[in-house]
């Protein structure tokens, strides 16, 4: 594990009344990228202007490379910013806006041209460098805005939902390049955004946030397959949740008994005892849909309400008799050799080992 | 290529436009025209007579005077613009960037009020605070200091000029910068610029269009007032416009007066069309 470049020590942000940010302790490690994920809100925009010294934290500190850098002023420190709206100067040309931050460092005119024409070049728009900003496309634009950050050759760049603004084609793109970039420079790029699928594809580590606070930590795959709690569970979506109280133990698995029936779930770390209350969580994708009474344990019949397709894959939305909501999901293809329609009955199983028991605290 | 659909008269937005069209050329056009016409009469025994003669122009245009009050008066108004300008720009920037969302729409309120009461009105107000005897002299006498003549001088006009024009300047600056989009300042100052290279590197290239708009509205209405430089100038070096009136009262000169009064016109259409040509100026490499 690399060292970390960041740490937030018991951050909080007030504005007034109002408490952006309630708890912040983490560390942001060298050459990382990570991702700040969290719904409208929650904070994760605050955290990232008190990373650049836009906000100051009301308690708590903020440590770079070891240096405490609350009351560092924005233009003192070395932390470039994308911003969703890419803030480019409208009044400047493609190579000026890269230029600038050298500008403002005092780089002499030659070594400043030659650095931003280099990155625009890296980019790819190196033939738009006298282009003024309003004729730009939107791809462009982004590239202009990256190059103006890394020409900086800054040791963290942060992102502030930088292609929130794009077409769906050009966010893949984009998310290609950034990982690139990101891989190649080897520097610590921090990411907010509210995008599940771009955080994902990305992060090599997820910070979920809610409510001003962190609720998860981990990489995509620990986020998506072990959520810590019921906030993450929801928020990550495609996952089914039950809830009940604790029936009976083993050393490795226990029951559970929800109104939908009881199932048996794998010990995790989260400690459990009999007649206590327990959530769990199945993902989407790991159901399998059955017309005939699987045998074994973990089952619940339900009825079709609807589905949905993305691409090749399909989600199905079930009801059982109780009420409760499940969700599958599954490629288009296999789900064809059942031939289903709306209210149709069918049977849903799981495996024991797919379920995780969630922190309910 | 597509064909340009026929031009065809709409005949309700004409009859909207009409009251407008016929207003402006009653009350604008025609005395324009008049004056211009004016300026070619001739005056005989105190008498204005038609005529079509070049005499009021080449008189007018070859005398040291007419030119001595011309540069002076581009040259005043044109101070008047830098001070007004200069002045104006703190509380402008104050109420854009520091103020709330409400106390820069009271202060804008207040800004107005000026305009309700009679400038003239104001500017006598001037004498009780500039004169000799007045409050600031009286003021700096406590400490042994003056008394100094501050009104019949260029800083009265120039103080008659800040009465007339402030308010307005002011609000065309706090409006335009208002205006700007605040990220883009935070996003210079991510980039290292310090928070007051911010003006010169951000805030001015993006309110540049208001505020040369700003500082034509304040060059016009200073070039062609005329109570401040008669009365708190003393008009010992004539403005254009008290030119006119002492052209008009001696001998009944109308025609040369509407020759100053022309030459006026035709400085502030130049001024206001190279301000403007300036204020929208596209960069090289805009489409």
């Amino acid at each position: 594990m690399s060292k970390p470049l960041v740490v937030f020590d018991k951050v909080q942000k007030h504005f007034g009344n109002f408490i952006a940010v309630k708890e912040l302790d983490f560390e942001i490690r060298e050459g990382e990228f990570l991702a700040i994920m969290g719904p409208s809100g929650c904070g994760k925009t605050t955290t990232l202007r008190m990373l650049a010294g836009l906000e100051a934290p009301s308690i708590g500190e903020i440590r770079l490379n070891g240096k405490v850098m609350n009351n560092v002023a924005p233009h003192e420190r070395d932390t470039p910013l994308v911003w969703q709206s890419l803030a480019l100067f409208p009044f400047l040309t493609a190579r000026e806006n890269v230029e600038f931050g050298l500008k403002m460092r005092g780089v002499d005119k030659a070594e400043r041209k030659e650095r931003a024409l280099k990155w625009l070049e890296k980019m790819g728009i190196l033939e738009f460098a006298d282009r003024d900003i309003s004729t730009l496309s939107g791809g462009q634009k982004q590239r202009v805005a990256l190059a103006r950050s890394l020409v900086m050759e800054p040791q963290i760049l942060l992102l502030d939902e930088p292609l929130s603004a794009l077409d769906a084609h050009l966010v893949i793109r984009m998310q290609a390049v950034l990982t690139d970039l990101q891989r190649e420079l080897g520097i610590t790029f921090v990411y907010v955004t509210h995008s599940q699928s771009e955080a994902f594809a990305m992060a090599d580590r997820v910070v979920i946030m809610g409510e001003g606070r962190i609720a998860q930590i981990g990489s995509p795959k620990d986020i998506y397959r072990e959520p810590a709690n019921q906030f993450v569970a929801e928020f990550v979506g495609r996952n089914n949740i039950l809830s009940g109280t604790v029936s009976s133990l083993t050393k490795s698995t226990a029951e559970i008994t929800t109104p939908s029936g009881t199932f048996s779930v794998p010990m995790n770390e989260v400690a459990l005892s009999e007649g206590q209350n327990a959530s769990f969580v199945i993902s989407a994708d790991l159901v399998h849909i059955s017309m005939d009474e699987p045998k074994g344990e973990n089952t619940a019949h339900c009825k079709l309400i609807s589905e949905e397709f993305v691409g090749s894959m399909v989600t199905l939305f079930l009801e059982d008799a109780q009420g409760h909501e499940f969700k599958v999901q599954m490629q288009e293809r296999e789900l064809s050799k059942f031939d289903l329609k709306g209210g149709d009955e069918i049977w849903l199983s799981w495996d024991t080992q797919s379920a995780h028991v969630l922190d309910e605290h | 290529m597509p064909t340009k659909p026929a031009r065809t008269i709409n005949l309700y937005a004409l009859t909207w436009r009409l009251p407008i069209i016929f207003w402006q050329f009653i009350f604008f056009v025609g005395p324009v025209l008049f004056m211009v016409a004016m300026s070619f009469f001739l005056v005989k025994n105190y008498r204005m007579t038609e005529a079509f003669e070049f005499v009021n122009w080449s008189k007018m245009l070859s005398r040291g005077y007419f030119w001595d009050s011309y540069w002076y008066t581009v040259f005043i108004a044109s101070v008047a613009t830098v001070c007004a300008m200069c002045i104006a720009f703190p509380a402008a920037f104050a109420l854009a960037f520091r103020a709330s969302e409400s106390t820069r729409r009271w202060a804008i309120f207040l800004l107005i009020i000026p305009f309700f009461t009679s400038y003239l009105v104001r500017t006598f107000s001037w004498f009780v605070i500039l004169s000799e005897s007045g409050v600031i002299n009286g003021l700096l006498g406590t400490i042994g200091l003056g008394p100094y003549t501050m009104l019949n001088t260029n800083f009265g006009t120039l103080v008659g000029y800040m009465t007339l024009t402030l308010p307005l300047v002011v609000i065309l600056q706090t409006v335009t910068m208002a205006n700007i989009d605040k990220t883009l300042i935070e996003a210079a100052r991510n980039l290292g610029c310090k928070p007051l290279a911010t003006i010169w590197q951000v805030i001015i290239p993006l309110s540049k269009t208001g505020l040369i708009i700003a500082a034509i509205f304040c060059f016009i209405l200073s070039f062609g007032d005329f109570v401040a430089p008669f009365y708190l100038g003393g008009s010992q070096e004539p403005t254009l416009p008290i030119l006119i009136l002492d052209t008009t009262k001696s001998g009944q000169q109308w025609p040369r007066a509407a020759v100053v009064a022309i030459m006026m016109m035709g400085t502030l259409f130049a001024i206001a069309f190279a301000g403007i040509a300036l204020a929208y100026r596209k960069r090289k490499g805009a489409k």
